[in-house]
């Protein structure tokens, strides 16, 4: 670690020699500077005329311009920047003036490989920058002995042998663009030939309609004119009708008190399970999602728990669910065998009449709620319209006009669909049109992220295989990404990025959703993946689609603007 | 059909998640019920029932406890004899009295009971437990400082019933021990500082058999003496009740300082009620606080029974040595000794209760009179702080948690990408494989080496969670080791103990066992800590030790250690047993490569300042918190633990971008500086932090890294010294009445450096309270204020840390910024001089490598600067040692790149040049002023370049 101090000081005092000596220009500046550097009495700070020094006070280790000119070789202008608590004294020549720094940073050669810049403060901190320096020229003063050889050989001829592998994989990556697009220019055109299909289509199955519509009625018609017979009286009919309608309705009565049954066990399993949960769990987990479930477990605890069972209403439903007979309920024999001698209307009020009252409110309120939950549950189909007993034909000629006009609102959909499609965004020449469905996968820590292109996100454990989404695709957007330009400064970039949202929703934070932000690459690949706040993924993919060019030679026609 | 079911049946559950979750409004609050007040606990309940009994018989209560006069024994600075108590059935107890006097100039009171020291008694519940009263927490704590003063005498003028001991320098203090009732007051120079007993508040409740059947026979109130249960676990008590107490008061004295942990003011409170005050004692009891409140007595982390008297011109202190469950009562009353003297301002005598659950009376008097005095006797006794390496005093990024080594990675290019220096990357817990320590995660660390040698490149460093909880799991070696080799913590049965910490059911390393220590050593070393490299380093959390499942969430009282010790006996030195494992165990892990250890500890007691850093625990994103931070750093340091900070940030919840900015301006006030965040809180690493916050955040980091030769020199002020690194107002001038309760300034060691951090929202000018006349400088623009005992407005918009210097002081810094603390190693320095009303300036700087011990051999530069008759002079403070010479060399080419003078005399304004006279240089050398004269009411200033003289070495500038 090291070294004679001796050398230190002959390599400080000899900069200033050597940058005099050396014609073409002093330590640490690049040729596009060199003209500032010409006279050697004055130096005049680049951004600020005004102020003049010696030529001697040029990279003698001391910050003399407010712009940081006359120290291109060292870091003693390092701390001119704005993220440096800078106090009136060490900003020579300050008045409020911006602090822009005239250089970019240290000029490294690096004979043998592409010259770079290496930011101010790394200069002489004894760290050799070999990524931005590879011929070590950035120790120069060798602090407590740093010795940074120069390897700039070894380093460009693996830059050289890279850059020819990266100008490879470019052109690939150009090749595979141009595919892409002509891809997305193939499955638009199918799209819009499907529409064109579809049209012509739906003109014909409109036409289909219109004749079934026709001839149903024309069967309507006919069959209007024949006079039926029927065995019976109405009221026996509708007896017999209603007695099957009742039976029904006990049967789901039955059903229903059994789910309720049920919900009622579970209902009370969960709040054992809470309440246990908050007996049991430990703060000091520092879980706040617990903490916050245990509380609101507690205000709804305060609100009472799960209902208390009403003995005396359920033994009413036990009498309601006994099977009618002479004693309760009602006698269907005597109804079935009536003579016919009222009108139909009021005849029902009558047969609720013989009902309970409490059983006609109570049917006719449960029943609803009752067959609207299973249905919406999937449990019952929904039940077609009662139909009155219907000749053969007529019933043909409906059915056959119905399947005419879903067939027709099928087409409508699609034709729907395709047009939407054809109007959604696919990004510039609709390139992801061709990359939409992709798969591509990564392996990172515990999980394994999946992105398939403009459908989702997904998280995947690998350890226990559970997998959890992390958004549905959404848009094609952009986002600002702050790079480092060749001075070390941080710039921002534009980028497009496949926005994923509404996934699964987090413990104790919002549903997750992912920024998937594109680069060129020639592969496509996920780089990384991280979690920038609570449920809020980034990811890096690699993609041909956007990378520059390519689009000139568009196949596809634009169906819209692009960004 | 079951699968639907199952499946409806979580999208039921999930959805009542959902509903659950949508409905609550999130608060916080700490558990109470979860952590006992006096009048749950009973050996408090008894003593301040002994107190308020005491108070409401007034002049007729006579303390039962007396000395024998015939057993007074006074040899060789050491008084001994035995102390009777008198019990309400006319028993005789006899315990053992011992006041030493020691060559520090402070003294030791000692009561013991002679029955246990025998052995005599009989425990409960055929416990093995220990008979005596615990002896060894001296082993634990104390270092040095025990010689005992030769020169201590009796002073022959005594009354009768009396023994009097001159003592301390000069034999300026007295100790006057009155036998019966017992009391001791010491004097110094004739006056009365500290009465002990005054208040006759002594008590030592004797052991006892239980007598079965006889309760209510007895007056005494029995149902806190034997089984206690709080929080559904019962204390067995084998010993019975055995509590010790004792009252001290401080005639003249107003304000007491210290006994941390806890969330409040510096100048403590009251504790017997009335407005503004607490209802209850201060508590010290390590324990595991679950979103602690503020401004509250109730127990933290850590303890230091340490406290300091202070009024104007004098400060005194008392140590109580007891490792047991600790409350201190705290009243003050209008002066009674002397009622004459009630002047301008009423002085009040500050009456301290303290009382322990078990163990020895073991107080310790320090006669000051300055801070300073106190600091340094105390130091003696405890060991002063650490001297760390130059990295722990730098910025500490962490968060719970880094998720992957390839996150650590890009957490640590971020930094170097925004040009923000930082030194130190964190790991909390989650890096374990299924949080066993001493492992790696194999999916989320797989590459660890990788990822430290990355950080090596710009010589950064990892600091990594090990906790005294160890997995209790068959197959994991360290579980398998700490048993079969009997190193772990004992339930009252003597089985091994079993409790619940964050791996789930752990056992506990007992480091009271000096077999753990060589185990716990080896665990440390490369080839067994695996993927562990030199520049890892050590955080022992949970080490009060927090148990989940246990009482107050921490072990049952009657878990045994080794020695046969209770847990109730050592409770508050454990964390330090185990940050003292760790320290002998980083010290060497590979041989011959020795290292100042670096370890940051949530739990610590006296002593604990030798060995490592500390948080101030789990704390929250709120202003308030931010507020607190700051008189809980400073109480710290004058109770002898200076290395001190709280969570940057807040670790519960999300600041918002004005507090984040406003905490890191204070938190580079905090001698331990380390952002941290909670797992569900979102990132904030300062480059996410969007314009302008990002570089108000950049910049007060980099003002922290300017000052680090500041830093460093207090840092080894206070290695040698005891004393703060911050101070308080009322350290600095302790003459100053108005000063003393104030918390929310600071200043930087001695370098006259005054900080007041904004800890409000929304507020842009603050105002500073100098003391004295001197001229004071803003850091930045160098405005001007001046007046004596007054607050200054201050502007403080959102980008400036409000910040003077004092006239009268030399600065170093080092402004190049660089990627770590240790790249800044080469760098030059520049000085900042700000001249006193005499036209003179005084600072100091130490340096030394940074890691090794070198420096006990010499291998340091430590330097005084004078400014005086226009000449800046660098002296060498140092001694000479048998690597100086060859760390002088190392350091010949890092020189002073500039100075500025601030305020200069007007003549200087024709100056242009100074002259530069290095020590053995044949002839002197110019170098370049230049004198910059600035308008509405900032000073002038004036800048020297390049004098380029070494830091090593002498030498003087003549302006």
């Amino acid at each position: 670690m090291r070294l004679p101090q001796s050398l230190f000081l002959l390599a400080a005092a000899g900069s200033t020699a050597r940058a005099s000596s050396d014609k073409t220009r002093p330590r640490g500046v690049a040729p596009e500077f060199a003209k500032f550097y010409q006279d050697t009495e004055t130096f005049t700070c680049i951004s600020n005329p005004a102020i003049k020094i010696p030529f001697s006070a040029v990279n003698d280790d001391f910050c003399d311009c407010p712009d940081g000119s006359d120290e291109p070789g060292t870091a003693a202008c390092a701390h001119l920047s704005r993220n440096s608590p800078l106090t009136v004294a060490e900003r020579p020549g300050n008045d409020g003036m911006d602090l822009v720094l005239a250089l970019p940073g240290f000029y490294c050669k690096n004979k043998g490989h592409k010259p770079s810049y290496v930011p101010f403060h790394r200069v002489n901190d004894g760290i050799c920058d070999y990524e931005q320096c590879c011929d070590g020229s950035d120790e120069w003063a060798r602090v407590g002995g740093t010795k940074c050889e120069d390897r700039c050989k070894e380093i460009g001829k693996q830059w050289r042998k890279k850059e020819e592998q990266r100008q490879k994989s470019m052109t690939a990556a150009l090749r595979k663009k141009k595919n892409l697009l002509v891809d997305a220019g193939r499955q638009q055109k199918e799209v819009e030939d499907h529409i064109i299909r579809l049209e012509a289509e739906i003109q014909g199955a409109e036409a289909k309609v219109q004749g079934l519509e026709s001839s149903l009625k024309t069967v309507e018609e006919q069959e209007r004119k024949v006079v039926r017979t029927s065995g019976k009286g109405k009221v026996n009919a509708l007896a017999g009708v209603a007695k099957n309608r009742v039976n029904e309705l006990r049967d789901a009565l039955v059903a229903v008190r059994q789910q309720r049954d049920e919900t009622r066990s579970r209902l009370k399993e969960l709040e054992e399970v809470l309440s246990n949960f908050k007996v049991e769990y430990n703060p000091n987990f520092n879980d706040e999602g617990v903490k916050r479930a245990v509380r609101s477990w507690e205000d709804y605890a305060a609100r009472g728990l799960g209902e208390e069972f009403n003995g005396a209403r359920d033994r009413d439903l036990d009498e309601i669910a006994k099977a009618d007979d002479e004693n309760s309920g009602v006698d269907w024999e005597h109804w079935e065998k009536e003579e016919d001698g009222c009108a139909d209307s009021d005849l029902i009020y009558k047969v609720a009449a013989y009902l309970p009252p409490s059983l006609v409110t109570f049917l006719e309120d449960k029943i609803l709620s009752v067959r609207s939950i299973l249905e919406i549950g999937g449990i019952l189909t929904k039940s077609e319209e009662d139909s009155t007993s219907e000749s053969k034909a007529v019933t043909e000629a409906r059915d056959a006009l119905k399947s005419g006009e879903s067939e027709l609102k099928d087409l409508k959909n699609k034709l729907r669909d395709q047009t939407a499609d054809l109007e959604k965004d696919y990004g510039h020449g609709g390139i992801f049109r061709a990359l939409k469905g992709q798969c591509i996968s990564q392996d990172a820590g515990e999980y394994t992220y999946e992105h398939c292109f403009l459908e989702s996100t997904k998280q995947n454990q690998r350890k226990g295989g559970s997998s959890m989404s992390m958004g549905k695709f959404v848009r094609i957007g952009s986002t600002t990404v702050e790079e480092t330009n060749e001075a070390g400064e941080v710039v921002t970039v534009e980028k497009v990025a496949l926005e994923y949202e509404r996934g699964q929703n987090c413990w104790n934070g919002p549903n997750r959703s992912t920024k998937v932000v594109l680069e060129c690459g020639e592969e496509n690949e996920i780089l990384k993946t991280a979690e920038d706040e609570k449920c809020v993924y980034s990811m890096l993919v690699t993609t041909p689609a956007v990378c520059d060019s390519g689009e000139d030679d568009n196949v596809a026609p634009r169906s819209k603007d692009e960004l | 059909m079951a699968r639907s079911q199952t499946a409806s049946r979580w999208t039921l559950l999930l959805s009542l998640v959902v509903l659950i979750a949508c409905i609550v409004v999130p608060g916080l609050a700490v558990k109470h019920e979860n952590f006992k007040t006096c009048e749950q606990s009973g050996f408090c309940k008894r003593n301040r029932a002994l107190a308020d009994n005491a108070s409401a018989q007034g002049a007729s209560w006579s303390s039962p406890y007396e000395l024998d006069p015939a057993t007074i024994h006074f040899k060789d600075g050491q008084l001994t004899g035995m102390l009777i108590k008198t019990t309400a059935t006319n028993e005789k107890i006899r315990l053992p009295l011992t006041v030493s006097f020691l060559e520090s100039g402070a003294a030791r009171v000692l009561v013991d009971e002679e029955k246990r020291m025998k052995g005599d008694i009989e425990v409960r519940h055929g416990s093995k437990v220990n008979k005596k009263r615990y002896d060894e927490a001296e082993k634990w704590v104390v270092v040095g400082g025990l010689e005992i003063s030769k020169s201590a005498t009796l002073n022959a003028q005594t009354k009768t019933g009396f023994t009097n001991i001159l003592y301390g320098p000069n034999d300026n203090f007295q100790a006057i021990i009155r036998h019966a009732p017992f009391e001791v007051d010491f004097q110094r120079d004739g006056e009365t500082h500290v009465q002990v007993n005054h208040q006759g508040l002594l008590n030592m409740e004797h052991w006892r058999p239980k007598v079965e059947g006889q309760e209510g026979e007895s007056e005494e109130d029995e149902s806190t003496w034997w089984e206690e249960t709080f929080g559904g676990n019962t204390d067995s008590k084998p010993r019975g009740p055995e509590s010790v107490g004792l009252d001290v008061t401080f005639p003249g004295y107003t304000h007491v300082f210290g006994i941390p942990e806890h969330a409040d003011s510096l100048s403590l409170r009251e504790t017997r009620g009335g407005d503004g005050n607490h209802e209850n004692p201060y508590r010290m009891y390590n324990s595991d606080v679950f979103e602690y409140e503020l401004n509250s007595p109730m127990t933290l982390y850590g303890s230091i029974p340490f406290m300091q008297a202070h009024r104007k011109g004098s400060t005194v202190g008392v140590f109580w040595l007891n490792a047991a469950e600790t409350w201190v009562d705290i009243v003050k009353k209008a002066g009674s000794s002397n009622p004459l003297s009630m002047s301008a301002h009423s002085k009040k005598d500050t009456q301290t209760h303290w009382f322990s659950e078990a163990g020895r009376i073991d107080l310790f008097v320090f006669l000051g009179p300055t801070p300073q005095d106190i600091s340094k006797t105390y130091g003696q006794l405890t060991g002063y702080t650490q001297l760390p390496q130059h990295f722990a005093i730098a910025y500490h990024q962490c968060r719970w948690n880094y998720v992957t080594d390839e996150d650590v990675k890009e957490v640590d290019a971020k930094f170097d990408k925004y040009q923000i220096p930082y030194d130190v990357i964190w790991l909390d817990l989650e890096y374990t494989d299924d949080r066993k320590y001493f492992t790696w995660d194999p999916l989320t660390f797989p590459n660890p080496k990788g990822m430290q040698e990355k950080l090596d490149e710009s010589e950064r460093k990892l600091v990594v969670l090990i906790d005294p909880h160890i997995k209790n799991k068959d197959n994991f070696y360290v579980s398998q080791e700490l048993t079969s080799k009997g190193l772990a913590v004992l339930n009252k049965d003597g089985e091994i103990y079993d409790g619940w910490c964050w791996p789930g059911s752990s056992n506990w390393v007992d480091c009271f066992n000096p077999a753990a220590l060589p185990w716990w050593n080896s665990l440390h070393k490369y080839d067994k800590f695996k993927g562990s490299m030199p520049n890892l380093f050590i955080w022992n959390d949970m080490n009060e030790p927090s148990v989940f499942n246990g009482p107050e969430t921490t072990m049952p009282k009657d878990n045994m250690h080794y020695g046969d010790w209770e847990h109730r006996d050592v409770h508050n030195v454990n964390g330090i047993t185990l940050v003292n494992a760790t320290y002998q165990a980083m010290l060497e892990r590979k041989k011959g490569e020795v290292r100042r250890p670096f370890i940051l500890t949530r739990s610590y007691y006296a002593g604990a300042q030798r060995m490592s850093a500390m948080w101030t625990g789990d704390n929250q994103a709120t202003w308030d918190h931010l507020a607190i931070s700051l008189p809980m750093v400073l109480n710290n340091g004058i109770a002898g633990f200076p290395f001190a900070g709280a969570d940057v940030g807040g670790f519960f919840h999300n600041p918002d971008k004005e507090l984040l900015s406003r905490w890191y301006q204070a938190g580079i006030w905090y001698p331990f500086f380390r952002a941290h965040a909670h797992i569900d809180t979102r990132r904030r690493e300062p480059y996410l932090i969007s314009e302008p916050h990002r570089t108000i955040i950049s910049q007060a980091i980099r003002l922290r890294y300017q000052l680090l030769p500041a830093w460093y020199t207090a840092f080894h002020e206070a290695s040698v010294n005891g004393t703060p690194i911050v101070y308080p107002q009322y350290y600095l001038f302790p003459d100053d009445e108005q000063g003393f309760t104030i918390d929310d300034q600071l200043y930087l060691g001695k370098t006259g450096l005054l900080a007041k951090p904004v800890v409000k929202e929304n507020t842009f000018t603050t105002d500073i309270y100098i003391a004295d006349d001197e001229k004071y400088y803003d850091y930045f623009d160098f405005t001007v204020y001046q007046g004596a005992g007054q607050r200054h407005t201050v502007p403080a918009p959102e980008d400036k840390v409000p910040l003077l210097m004092q006239g009268g002081h030399i600065i170093p810094r080092r402004d190049r910024p660089r990627r770590s603390s240790a790249l800044m190693k080469w760098d030059p320095y520049t000085f900042v001089i700000t001249l006193n009303k005499d036209g003179e300036a005084d600072g100091s700087i130490y340096v030394d490598d940074g890691e090794t011990f070198e420096y006990e051999r010499g291998a340091y530069i430590h330097r005084q600067f004078h400014f005086r008759d226009s000449t800046l002079t660098s002296e060498n403070l140092g001694i000479k040692g048998a690597k100086t010479a060859e760390y002088l060399k190392t350091m010949a080419g890092v020189t002073v790149e500039r100075v500025i003078v601030v305020d200069p005399p007007t003549e200087w304004k024709d100056k242009s040049s100074v002259t530069v006279i290095e020590d053995g240089a044949k002839a002197g050398s110019t170098a370049s002023l230049e004198y910059y004269e600035q308008q509405d009411g900032k000073a002038a200033y004036a800048v020297v370049k390049s004098p380029n003289v070494s830091i090593g070495k002498t030498w003087r500038i003549e302006f």
